[in-house]
């Protein structure tokens, strides 16, 4: 653990080779960061490991004896022995190409990522995705469900039915009203499964049965520029204020406005 | 469901343990389904995401988004009733009482125009031993034959 607000370094081994790693740090940062490669889709830095898509597996070597492990949620500590491409992960991680081929047939991501290892087929009867709001992408990771509700703290997703017949979607499949359109879920989701659209006036979340949210336009260009419960929700949370002048700017107005103000340049 | 009833339902669960389900065990119970606006108004009183609520009640097959007619016939869909021909079984009776829909989302939930009987379909009851099986208003059938449909129909008040 950190040493006088510095990390202790420590040493581990990956595939037989010794590192200096930092102590405490996730695993699978480690490897990215020495250029040792994982396959992962599901670890986002915002949220705690999770652990769900099952990719970056590895093995983990105490007293001889191996056991395969999620690189995601294991922290490294001194003496840490990790192997990363036994035949045993790479056996596992096949498959489980195989299976997210099948599970989510129209990600280029996964067949990108699939080939690169060597998969290009899958056995597994691949999901009908007819009419699909996800466009059969979704791998049913959660992180975007975990980041609308644990981060923006609004829940306007969830997980709906369960086996194979899960799906994520708002509740009753119909507008929902929680959400403050921020599109968090559309920028963690690995396989670009997600899709909005911004109008002219509105914030559409079409994979989320359509909800939409009124866009607060610019009140120096008239452009809308962010979904209006968003903004208000930030809004609230800042201590002090921003100044009333500038408050219902863009950020584009808000610059030109204030690098003016600070060159004394007349606003008009 | 009125506000009052929901209210006492939820006077009685002071715990958080076991509540949410509890509580809408009770409105499932009650209302033979779970209103779409009770469920809106039980995540308000709770203060519960919607979103979390329905996740629950389309996880468990206990609960049903649509109303539920007097007797409720559940055909077990698990693997050995499967094997055993329970797609014949749902097929006769969905033939005699004149129902149609397709189970194959994993989810079937019909109701005769009458209301007098709905069909659902569910995993595995624990009585595979005696598979096909099926319930009716909690009475177990096993070793069900599409011939003994009507027979069984008929104890409910079914005419053919
Ligand atoms: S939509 Fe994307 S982020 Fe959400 S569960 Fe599916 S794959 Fe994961
Ligand atoms: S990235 Fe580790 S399990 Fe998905
Ligand atoms: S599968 Fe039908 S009772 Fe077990």
């Amino acid at each position: 653990m950190p040493v006088n607000g510095r990390k202790r370094m420590v040493t581990i081994t990956i595939n037989k080779n010794q590192y200096l790693a930092e102590e405490g740090e996730i695993f699978l940062l480690t490897a990215m960061r020495l250029k040792i490669d994982i396959p992962h889709l599901c670890y986002e830095k915002a949220l705690d490991p999770y652990g769900s898509c099952r990719l970056c597996m590895v093995e983990v070597v105490t007293c001889g004896k191996t056991e395969m492990t999620p690189a995601c949620t294991i922290k490294v500590h001194n003496g840490l022995e990790i192997l990363t491409d036994t035949p045993e992960v790479i056996k596992h991680r096949n498959i489980l190409f195989e299976l997210y081929l099948a599970e989510a047939p129209k990600s280029e991501v996964i067949k990108e990522m699939a080939a690169k290892y060597g998969v290009t087929k899958t056995r597994f009867l691949k999901k009908i995705v007819h009419d699909d709001p996800l466009l059969g992408k979704c791998i049913l990771c959660g992180l975007c469900v975990r980041v609308c509700s644990e981060i923006m703290g609004t829940c306007a997703i969830n997980f709906i039915n369960r086996g194979p017949f899960t799906v994520v979607n708002t509740p009753f499949y119909e507008h929902n009203p929680d959400c403050a359109g921020c599109a968090a879920c559309a920028r963690v989701c690995p396989t670009n499964a997600i899709v909005f659209e911004d109008t002219e006036k509105d914030r559409v979340m079409r994979s989320w049965s359509g909800t939409t949210v009124p866009m607060m336009t610019c009140s120096s260009c008239n452009k809308p520029f962010a979904p209006e419960k968003l903004m208000h929700e930030i809004q609230s949370r800042l201590d002090p204020q921003i100044n009333e002048d500038i408050r219902n700017m863009c950020p584009e107005c808000r610059r030109r406005y204030i690098s003016r103000r600070e060159m004394k340049i007349p606003i008009t | 469901m009125d506000e009052r009833t929901l209210d006492e339902i939820i006077g009685r669960y002071p715990y958080p343990s076991g509540r949410t389900l509890g509580i809408l065990r009770e409105v499932q119970i009650k209302e033979k389904h779970i209103p779409m606006d009770t469920l809106k108004l039980v995540s308000e009183k709770l203060d519960t995401p919607l979103s979390d609520l329905f996740s629950l009640v389309t996880f468990y097959s206990f609960f049903s988004l649509k109303p539920v007619g007097e007797h409720l016939i559940t055909v077990c869909m698990g693997t050995p009733c499967h094997v055993k021909g329970a797609e014949k079984i749902l097929q006769s009776i969905q033939e005699h009482l004149g129902l149609s829909g397709d189970s194959s989302d994993g989810k079937y939930l019909e109701t005769t125009p009458d209301n007098k009987f709905t069909v659902e379909i569910a995993r595995c009851f624990g009585a595979c031993s005696m598979a096909p099986v099926l319930h009716v208003d909690g009475d177990l059938y096993g070793y069900v034959t599409p011939e003994k449909i009507p027979e069984i129909l008929t104890r409910y008040g079914w005419k053919r």
